[in-house]
């Protein structure tokens, strides 16, 4: 293990770098030498995989903290520096390293940490009514209070369009579809969208506060909650960062049947997304089919675990749910079926001249553009990239199972589908390894009363969406002091807003829903 | 084409004869009052503080339990030493005001063991609550009455009510039967069905999005969340809770999420709450007014150091 870390700390020129548990690394460093050793880092092809910070208490101050992910040797490097409270600011690296546009301007929002040589200083998270100097993520913001409304204290600046015919297309929060309120701007010359502005942060609860208030131990539903449709993905990377965090080894067979929940979880989504592709093309029967089917996969969901969604499965220290013989087979019996039945939907979609007329070439994000903005998970494979952490670092089971990472490198709409596809036809064979091999054993390991103080750890889980990190932090009495959530979604939406300009204006929901990314994911 | 059609006529029908005879393996906690020693264990557990325990008088106590707040986590059925709280398999409930959704027994404690005793309810969970069967099968027979609008805005969910309200329009519980119909404009729309906690940032649009529906309009609170701000409290610097914080709300369907029976239920409520403020006299059946429910009890602010044994 140590000879991963000299191999890191070779790459990345520091002189020291401690590894705190197989698989995380981190060092200290000046806060003038960020730039340079993030230099270092992207140049020894390390990814930044969130960027955050942390209030350590008034003696202390504040600090900053680049989170990358290396591939080989795999591990997660976390480069800090201190933020003393004389001179709250920070340099900043999006100008270089464009995935740190929106995680800086977050940390300047809710910590009123500034970001030296930032590009675009404009509010990202804090809506224009939020007045100046609550920064909400500090020590001394208390959580239940009424932040007062300054009405048009900082208004977000939307880029003005100029000419003949040349207009604006306000749309949201409110949607005309079942979907999570966000603003989108375009800009448009007749149908074709000269840009997209995006305006999100409507649904931010105050997840990361939040953390800090509640017992640890009931986190665990506080991270079910931060994206419904990624319930176990949330769960289970919170449920890695405590478990690292308390040194407990989680059994065999729990092990397995996280697996088997977090791939359900996969499929149910990839099949509702494939339909709702078809939706919005107007292509009826491919998505009344795969309505079904999402809806045969979540009764069965139900009856075997108790949710439909697969909240309350995950545990920490293992899970809360069993699966008799007899259930594991009624499961394999339905899986083999709908394994079937997805076939015919993919051969009805993309043979239909209709249909792949709509998304082939639709919403391209080019793998260059994917890179720099640190595009994740099915949007980052669509477009090129081999990014997977079911293969990269290993969690749960994936180590002991046989599968491929599909890649598409068309970037658009239709690779983003052919993702999906695959990806259900893979987390197929998962399932079925995975269920056939189940171990016995117990399900379960009690964790520790308290957590250790002073500490923090990462958990990680490639969930249906992307990667989901969530790094806890322990204060000296072992009471949890900072959880960020990075959900795949906040790397995502750049994304998109790269992916949209160039097409009409009726693709844009098409092209929103091949991304299908989660608001209050990214809002939090 | 031609496969389409057969693949139509192979599959058939497969919308649910009875959208409300499936039942949850696990819908609400019931407390079985009666073997219940109010030894606090479930209140521990509790992560929203739905479970409750209060000391009015030294040799008094009261164990309160709310479906508003509650997110079917299972955890006070395990923690229960008595195995006094039971996997309920209710789900279709659906009631006119956060109160009735509470139940509170009462106890009272000997000062010589310091062993509490159940003696009787103070609160009962609400009419709708007992009586949803009979009056669902009653909507159902009157579904043909009139159709009804819904718009749907999400004032802050996680999405997990989205999903499960974009499945209650699938092929297979098929709502537009019901004579209900989502539209994309509050101006269209009959029903407001709400979910949340309402944050700061949807405040406004959600109180617009209440202005712009035509009178007589109806409100429909969705989730634990939406009935009262659930895992993410009420009155944070960034959720405001429940619905009922910014609009009058009509329906409440608590759950996390609710399943699509459970919001086709609140609905067919609705549904009939919209019919009769359309009729003669029907402004007075208003709803209660904005804050008129007590604020979500708040968490003491303190690590579970273990399984049920705070500090």
């Amino acid at each position: 293990m140590t000879a991963a870390r000299d191999v890191l700390r070779g790459r990345l020129g520091l002189p020291e770098l401690a590894e705190l548990r197989p698989g995380e690394f981190a060092a200290e460093v000046k806060r003038e030498q960020l730039p340079a050793v993030a230099d270092q880092a992207a140049g020894a092809g390390l990814r930044l995989a969130t960027l955050f910070a942390t209030d350590d208490g008034p003696a202390k101050g504040c600090a900053l903290h680049h989170l990358w992910a290396a591939r080989e040797p795999p591990g997660f490097v976390r480069i800090w520096t201190r933020v003393p409270a004389d001179s709250p600011r920070f340099p900043s690296i999006a100008a270089k390293y464009p995935v740190a546009n929106w995680f800086e301007r977050e940390v300047m929002d809710y910590f009123g940490l500034v970001p030296e040589g930032h590009p675009n200083t404009f509010r990202v998270a804090l809506h224009d009514d939020w007045p100046d100097g609550f920064p909400a993520l500090r020590k001394a913001f208390a959580d239940e209070q009424k932040v007062p409304r300054v009405p048009g204290n900082n208004p977000h600046p939307f880029r003005p369009v100029l000419g003949e015919g040349v207009f604006q297309v306000p749309v949201g929060p409110v949607h005309a579809g079942i979907i999570e309120p966000g603003h989108f701007r375009f800009g448009v010359a007749g149908e074709p969208v000269l840009y997209l502005q995006l305006r999100l942060f409507y649904v931010h609860k105050g997840i990361e506060k939040r953390f800090e208030k509640l017992p640890w131990r009931h986190g665990l539903f506080l991270a079910e909650s931060i994206s419904g449709d990624t319930a176990v993905g949330h769960a289970l990377a919170y449920a890695h960062a405590v478990e690292r965090l308390t040194g407990v080894e989680v059994p065999r067979r729990a092990r397995y049947l996280r697996t088997v929940l977090l791939e359900l979880e996969r499929l149910y989504n990839h099949v509702a997304d494939i339909g709702a592709i078809a939706t919005d093309v107007a292509f009826a029967v491919p998505a009344s089919r795969a309505q079904v089917l999402r809806e045969g996969l979540v009764a069965i969901q139900e009856r075997l675990f108790g949710a439909r969604l697969l909240r309350g499965t995950v545990a920490l220290g293992g899970v809360k749910c069993e699966l008799t013989l007899g259930r594991r087979n009624e499961l394999l019996v339905h899986l083999d079926r709908l394994g079937r039945e997805f076939d015919d939907l993919v051969k009805l979609l993309i043979d239909s001249g209709t249909f792949t007329d709509r998304v082939d070439g639709t919403g391209v994000l080019g793998t260059q553009a994917a890179r720099d903005l640190g595009v994740v998970g099915i949007a980052a494979r669509a477009s090129g990239l081999d990014l997977d952490l079911r293969r990269d670092q290993p969690h749960d089971a994936y180590a002991s199972l046989r599968f491929q990472v599909p890649v598409e490198e068309g970037g658009d709409v239709r690779a983003r589908l052919m993702v999906r596809a695959r990806e259900v036809e893979q987390s197929l064979s998962i399932l079925r390894q995975a269920l056939e091999g189940l171990p016995e054993g117990p399900s379960f390991t009690p964790l520790p009363d308290a957590l250790p103080a002073s500490s923090s750890a990462l958990g990680w889980a490639e969930a249906w969406r992307g990667e989901c990190l969530h790094w806890v932090q322990t204060d000296e009495e072992g009471r949890v002091a900072r959880v960020k959530v990075t959900d795949p979604s906040f790397k995502n939406w750049p994304g998109l807003g790269r992916a949209v300009p160039g097409n009409i204006l009726p693709d844009f929901p098409v092209i929103n829903k091949s991304f299908n990314l989660s608001y209050s994911g990214n809002d939090r | 084409m031609f496969r389409i059609l057969s693949k139509s006529l192979k599959t058939g029908v497969v919308t649910e004869k009875d959208p409300f005879s499936s039942r949850p393996p696990f819908g609400f906690p019931v407390i079985d009052f009666n073997s219940c020693t109010a030894c606090d264990e479930c209140v521990a557990v509790c992560p929203t503080a739905a479970l409750q325990t209060d000391r009015p008088a030294a040799d008094r106590k009261t164990l309160s339990l709310s479906y508003a707040l509650c997110i079917q986590c299972r955890e006070c059925v395990e923690a229960c030493p008595e195995r006094a709280i039971h996997p309920g398999r209710e789900f279709e409930v659906a009631t006119h005001s956060r109160e009735q959704l509470m139940q509170r027994g009462s106890f009272v404690v000997d000062p010589a063991t310091g062993r509490a005793s159940f003696r009787g309810m103070d609160a009962r969970p609400g009419p709708s609550l007992e009586e949803s069967a009979a009056r669902l099968k009653e909507r159902i027979k009157g579904r043909l009455g009139r159709s009804l609008h819904v718009r749907q805005v999400d004032a802050g969910s996680c999405n997990g009510c989205e999903l499960e309200i974009i499945a209650t329009a699938n092929p297979v519980f098929d709502l537009e039967r019901f004579g209900i119909h989502f539209v994309a404009s509050p101006r269209h729309a009959d029903v407001l069905l709400v979910t949340g906690p309402v944050t700061r940032n949807m405040e406004i649009a959600l109180r617009r999005t209440y202005e712009a529906a035509p009178e007589p309009r109806v409100v429909v609170a969705v989730g634990a969340c939406g009935c009262s701000g659930g895992i993410f409290g009420e009155g944070t610097y960034a959720s405001l809770g429940g619905v009922d914080r910014v609009v009058p709300v009509d329906v409440y369907v608590p759950g996390c999420p609710p399943r699509p029976h459970a919001i086709l239920n609140g609905l067919l409520v609705a549904m009939g709450i919209h019919q009769a403020r359309s009729g003669p006299g029907g402004a007075e059946l208003a709803p209660q007014p904005v804050g008129a429910s007590p604020p979500s009890p708040h968490r003491p602010l303190m690590p579970v150091l273990a399984r049920g044994t705070p500090e």
